[in-house]
């Protein structure tokens, strides 16, 4: 039986009538796309329309278009908003905390997938529990509090050393490794973190760059944590100083909506170039049921 | 056939187990044991103050938040809300995300790639610009939907009104479909052509396709998609935070455990630092998580024996 001779008949079986409903398909297919492209433009051209007005401008007409390229909403949010120290401050905070979970992860994830470990089914279990299980929050909040790291930079990024998800994903990928690799490094005498460095860590890069990218995003749109540990506007991360910002300002829409777009724009530019790492670590598993 | 036993990789058998400590103590320590140990707490009067002395109270917090005063109608109001949530959440995000991947797998629907990057955008964006887009697309004098709703003659004050509740849902919807949508089409892209052509062959089209192969071979992403959108939904309350606040009316347990532990103005009331009687509410909510999502994932498995058999 060749695919050939099936498609041809396929392509008989479906001509006139089946070509039709396809059209009819798209056509119903572009007016619910059309529908809510609306929804979800919309909302991205209003805010960058609000942030090129002036505050009179936007009273007198919200929705009206903006009448040139104001970029004083910008620098004014950069400046009032204490954003550049904010900003530094997410960065840290992302940069430190992923880069810490990631190792440490990856030497988490190398024995359980290898079952190198007595009961690394138990272990992964562990991990996957973690969904269902109550918030840590208040436990969480006494321990910090009992470690004396309230209001530190410490004590914040401690929070984000840990994802029970990127977890599972590192694991996941680890079984798709060849195990042959492991035993020909062990003979060649490499040493243990030698090996996961120069070896096993490069062969999953993909699992790596998926973990790293979701584990970063989570810091920097974090808003719950910051409003619980830090209490010194220094350590705030970005998502907080622009709340702030919009406690001050709030009827400053235009000001605001720079703001938003300031802290907004590194995230689509990131998403955009790694749109493929990041939907592959979302479904990744998923759908293997 | 190993060619080194296992025993003596990387030298010593315990090499691999030493380096995986440090990972799994900081899992136990920051956020397994703080989960469990929120059980333990809700038995305690704990408040968030450093140095205070925490007593055991025993039920007394559940008490409390289940039957006395008005607080605790309060309490259960915020527990329906929660349900009210996750069933409109779930089921709307469930059909709206099916429908946007059916559509967005048409290989000779153009744009398609452009489509599902923008209804995916919003998940990277997180809760703060989420909120703040909506606020200004919901803006009450002069917003565009406010425009649109004065066409018909239709007033609301969206997030300050009455009916926040549901324009919470809304967004809510509107920022997590995306997931909803990539796990589907994921699982439609795991699909083999040979059974779509097959079905063709007996003569089955359109809507028929969708049910007698599309559906069935969707099994794993469908399961998955509804346990995540329940556990999903009853979980989420940052974007109340963020759109309403703490307001009378809007309430869901989530923000309420976040309420009354770490202190907010609930109307007149103000509440602060009660971390025993917000552990009880935590636990309140992990129950409803737990039956639902058991009972969710109990509906699964026998469906998907019926398709997988």
């Amino acid at each position: 039986m060749t695919t050939a001779a099936t498609r041809s008949r396929i392509a008989q079986v479906k001509s006139p009538s089946g070509k039709r409903n396809t059209r009819r398909a798209l056509i119903g297919s572009y007016v619910v796309l059309a529908f809510f492209s609306v929804l979800y433009i919309g909302p991205m051209l209003l805010l960058l329309n609000t942030a090129f007005k002036t505050l009179p401008e936007f009273y007198r007409d919200p929705i009206g278009l903006a009448s040139g390229f104001n970029f004083e909403n910008f620098t004014e949010a950069w400046e009032l908003a204490n954003f550049p120290q904010y900003m530094i401050n997410t960065i840290i905070y992302a940069g430190v905390a992923t880069t810490i979970f990631v190792i440490t992860s990856v030497f988490v994830a190398f024995p359980i997938a290898r079952g190198h470990v007595k009961g690394s089914g138990a272990l992964l279990t562990l991990y996957v529990v973690a969904l269902f299980l109550p918030p840590a929050l208040i436990p969480q909040f006494q321990l910090i509090l009992s470690l004396n790291l309230y209001n530190t930079r410490q004590g914040y990024i401690m929070l984000f050393l840990v994802n029970a998800i990127g977890m599972i994903v590192l694991v996941n990928y680890i079984k798709s490794i060849p195990k042959e690799l492991d035993e020909s490094a062990s003979i060649d005498g490499c040493s243990y973190p030698r090996f996961v460095f120069q070896v096993l860590m490069p062969l999953i890069k993909p699992a790596i760059a998926t973990v790293t990218v979701l584990h970063a995003i989570g810091i920097w749109n974090e808003i719950v944590l910051p409003t619980i540990y830090l209490s010194n506007q220094d350590y705030y991360p970005i998502t907080r100083g622009l709340v702030v910002f919009e406690g001050v300002y709030g009827s400053n829409w235009p000001g605001l909506a720079a703001a938003v777009l300031m802290l907004m724009i590194p995230m689509v530019i990131l998403f955009l170039f790694l749109q493929r790492h990041i939907i592959g670590g979302l479904t990744g598993g998923a759908v293997k049921g | 056939m190993a060619v080194v036993s296992r025993q003596y990789l990387f030298g010593r058998k315990f090499v691999p187990v030493l380096f995986l400590l440090p990972g799994l103590l900081l899992y136990l320590v920051i956020a397994f044991g703080p989960s469990v140990a929120t059980i333990v707490y809700s038995f305690t009067d704990a408040s968030g103050i450093r140095g205070a002395t925490v007593n055991w109270i025993g039920f007394e917090n559940y008490d409390e938040f289940m039957f006395r005063g008005v607080a605790s109608r309060d309490n259960i109001d915020a527990l329906q809300r929660t349900l009210i949530f996750m069933f409109f959440v779930t089921s709307i995000q469930f059909g709206l995300g099916l429908v946007f991947a059916v559509i967005l797998n048409q290989n000779k629907l153009k744009g398609r790639f452009f489509f599902r990057t923008i209804i995916f955008m919003p998940v990277i964006l997180g809760v703060v610009i989420q909120g703040f887009i909506w606020k200004l697309f919901l803006l009450p004098r002069g917003g565009p939907v406010a425009e649109i709703f004065g066409w018909f003659g239709l007033q609301s004050e969206f997030l300050g009104g009455t009916d926040a509740f549901w324009w919470v849902i809304v967004v809510q919807i509107w920022a997590n479909v995306g997931i909803t949508m990539v796990i589907f089409l994921a699982g439609m892209q795991a699909i083999a052509e040979e059974l779509y052509d097959a079905a063709r062959v007996d003569g089955a089209a359109g809507w028929q396709l969708f049910k007698n192969v599309t559906w069935p071979q969707l099994t794993p992403a469908v399961n998955t998609n509804f346990l995540l959108n329940i556990i999903g939904s009853l979980q989420a309350w940052a974007l109340f935070l963020v759109l309403v606040g703490y307001r009378n009316g809007t309430q869901v347990l989530g923000y309420l455990v976040y309420a009354e532990g770490f202190g907010q103005t609930s109307g007149s009331v103000t509440s602060s630092f009660r971390q025993g009687y917000a552990a009880a509410a935590s636990v309140v909510l992990f129950l409803l998580v737990l039956v639902l999502g058991l009972s969710a994932n109990w509906f699964v498995t026998r469906r998907e024996r019926k398709y997988m058999a």
